[in-house]
């Protein structure tokens, strides 16, 4: 069955066509590539199944609920987390604050509900920065900040996880072993999409790519059908390599 | 004539780097020494009083804040002072027990101005509104249904209709983002103020003079304003150490980020308002209590609003009892220290503070210190 079904969508900024009738159906357990050149349209996408941003056309299911007009906060609580692009932590709150953050429960008498200290140990386990709890977001290396992001979406416990560029910024080691703990991730059951710019950190953790231009979809298939598409490296030839 | 000017150049050019040098030197020399003794003379202090604080810390710590051995004898002298003020107040100026129930009122205002404001960052300037709404629903009580009326009807019925005019703000403009909610805070209490001074009905300029004051005695009217203002400073310091304070001051920090944790930021602006609208309708009944008059300058005008954003920022935004602290230490200054003077002096000192907190302290006083008594430890284990 799909998990998340993306039927149609367009996003018009004005006159910008940011996605263009772009549809998408990932099925449980899947771990989906979404690249593209820059300015393709992946995080809006993102965007727009994470209402962030209301879509102009098209629709969005999760596990066969229409999500598309949900709020942000109701989607997380379906079950669907993002960890986006850009790392946004509160600096004010150590990396156990900002965790402890995404387990209260979204309600206005729970005075005393969300992750126990244990809990909030295991989720940063899982991405491994059980060491860093204590640290203030603005002491840490970009990585772990990366690393905080996901921990943050873990806590949340999503079926799925949309990644947005969680390699970038990363040297190889920390590629490999990221890629390592994405792979764990689906083992325990979850569905994900990872957006990366080129191949390089999905080649071996894809199971499919799909690649986005100008907002459409240009190509989908296994990583190396789409390494050697003919169209996919002709329009990844006007910006880097692919 | 030329060399002067040269001269006077040369000199003016070196200034800004002298008082550089000269704040520098006050740093070393004076403010770090002081420090330094104090922390010496202070540590024994705090490791006395540490056995009681931990008492405190693992029986209502997690409740309330933990606390070090001197920041729990600041709370707890302050509480012994203000209680058993009716003994000593009297023998050190005949205003003070005034002054000091009259800063109990506006210490209510300025931490229900601080739970809303202050943890979310979305600044209300309207808030002396909330309290006008209590204090004239008590007044057209008492003058259009009877004027028998109890407190014990008239108040209830006041405190809402403060909490209903909140939301009657707040589910409209919380719903936006930036700086709308501000503006429109703002002008809910002009067009307060102009509606209750355009009609007769509603009192006009000179307001209803038919409610009783409390009671006449100045020692009880102190308790009177006294206990409320402890039990809603408990009440509120207890939302703003749970799960509430946290998401409230995560909105402040970045919202989207709250909305990602799969929590509903408009839901806990309005929260906090409603949470914000119920003691300041109790402090608008108080009020009442106090002047035993409801008129648009005592209630509503728009410097009532501001005068409890000074207190909040003199003592420490989103603290709760930082606003609490400077809401006494704002009064004490204006009915005691300065009551000499003329009130356009008074307040243009006042402001004069405000500003200089702002710039040279913005954390707040009391929460400067606060910090200050709490680092004592740290730096002598
Ligand atoms: N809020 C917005 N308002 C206007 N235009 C936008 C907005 N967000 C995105 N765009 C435009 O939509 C297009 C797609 O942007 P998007 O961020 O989705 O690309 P991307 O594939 O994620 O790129 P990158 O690899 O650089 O992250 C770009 O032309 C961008 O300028
Ligand atoms: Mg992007």
């Amino acid at each position: 069955m799909s998990v998340l079904e993306v039927d149609g969508l367009t996003k018009r900024f004005g006159g910008l066509v940011a996605v263009d009738d772009f549809s998408l159906d990932v099925e449980q357990g899947e771990i989906v590539g979404l690249i593209g050149p820059n300015g393709s349209g992946k995080s809006t996408v993102f965007n727009c199944i994470m209402s962030i941003y209301d879509v102009t056309e098209g629709t969005i299911q999760f596990n066969g609920d229409a999500i598309t007009d949900d709020k942000t906060h109701e989607i997380v609580n379906k079950g669907l987390s993002r960890v986006s692009q850009e790392s946004n932590p509160i600096d004010l709150y150590p990396v156990a604050g900002n965790i402890k953050l995404f387990t209260l429960p979204n309600s206005i008498r729970s005075l005393r509900g969300g992750a126990s200290d244990e809990e909030i140990y295991e989720y940063a386990a899982r991405i491994d920065i059980e060491d860093k709890l204590q640290e203030m977001p603005d002491e840490l290396p970009h990585a772990d900040v990366r690393r905080l992001e996901i921990a943050k979406a873990l806590a949340t416990e999503p079926e799925m996880l949309l990644l947005d560029e969680p390699f970038a910024g990363m040297n190889q080691a920390e590629i490999n072993e990221l890629a390592g703990q994405i792979e764990r991730f689906r083992e325990e059951g979850m569905t994900i999409v990872v957006v990366d710019h080129n191949m390089g950190g999905l080649m071996n953790l894809v199971d499919r790519v799909v690649v986005l231009n100008n907002g459409e979809m240009l190509a989908a298939g296994s990583p190396e059908e789409i390494a050697e598409n003919q169209r996919v490296q002709e329009a990844y030839l006007a910006g880097e390599g692919l | 004539m030329i060399s002067t000017i040269l001269l006077l150049g040369t000199i003016l050019s070196t200034v800004p780097g002298r008082i550089e040098d000269v704040a520098g030197s006050v740093r070393r020399n004076v403010l770090l020494p002081i420090g330094q003794t104090l922390d010496r003379l202070l540590a024994p202090v705090d490791r006395a009083l540490q056995p009681v604080a931990d008492g405190y810390n693992r029986r209502l710590g997690t409740y309330f804040g933990e606390m070090t051995g001197l920041q729990f004898a600041l709370i707890f002298g302050a509480l012994i002072a203000l209680l058993t003020a009716g003994l000593w107040a009297p023998l050190v100026s005949g205003s003070l027990l005034r002054t000091l129930a009259l800063a109990s009122i506006w210490a209510i205002f300025a931490m229900s101005w601080d739970i809303q404001s202050g943890y979310t960052g979305y600044i209300s300037f309207g808030h002396s509104v909330l309290s006008a709404a209590a204090g004239y629903t008590t007044a057209l009580l008492l003058v259009h249904v009877n004027p028998e009326l109890s407190l014990w009807i008239t108040a209830p019925i006041s405190v809402l209709a403060a909490l209903v005019l909140g939301l009657l703000i707040a589910l409209p403009s919380l719903r936006l983002e930036g700086p709308y909610f501000s503006l429109i805070t703002f002008v809910a209490v002009l067009l307060f103020y102009r509606l209750t001074t355009a009609f007769t009905s509603l009192g006009g300029i000179p307001g209803f003079s038919s409610p009783d004051v409390f009671t006449w005695d100045p020692t009880m009217r102190y308790y009177y304003m006294l206990v409320p203002m402890l039990l809603i400073a408990l009440a509120l310091t207890f939302m703003a150490r749970s799960n509430l304070g946290m998401i409230l001051v995560a909105i402040r920090e970045n919202e989207s980020a709250v909305s990602a944790a799969g929590i509903n930021p408009t839901k806990f602006k309005i929260w906090s308002f409603a949470l914000s609208s119920i003691p300041m309708g109790i402090g608008g009944v108080l009020l009442v209590g106090f002047t035993g008059n409801v008129d648009p300058h005592t209630f509503v005008i728009v410097d009532n609003s501001i005068e409890m954003i000074a207190m909040a920022v003199i003592g420490g935004m989103s603290s709760i009892l930082g606003p609490l602290g400077g809401a006494f230490l704002f009064e004490f200054l204006n009915h005691e220290v300065l009551h000499g003077f003329s009130t356009p002096v008074r307040y243009l000192f006042l402001w004069g503070l405000v500003l200089l907190v702002l710039v040279f302290a913005r954390d707040g006083l009391f929460r400067m210190i606060w910090h200050r008594l709490g680092a004592v430890r740290g730096e002598n284990e």
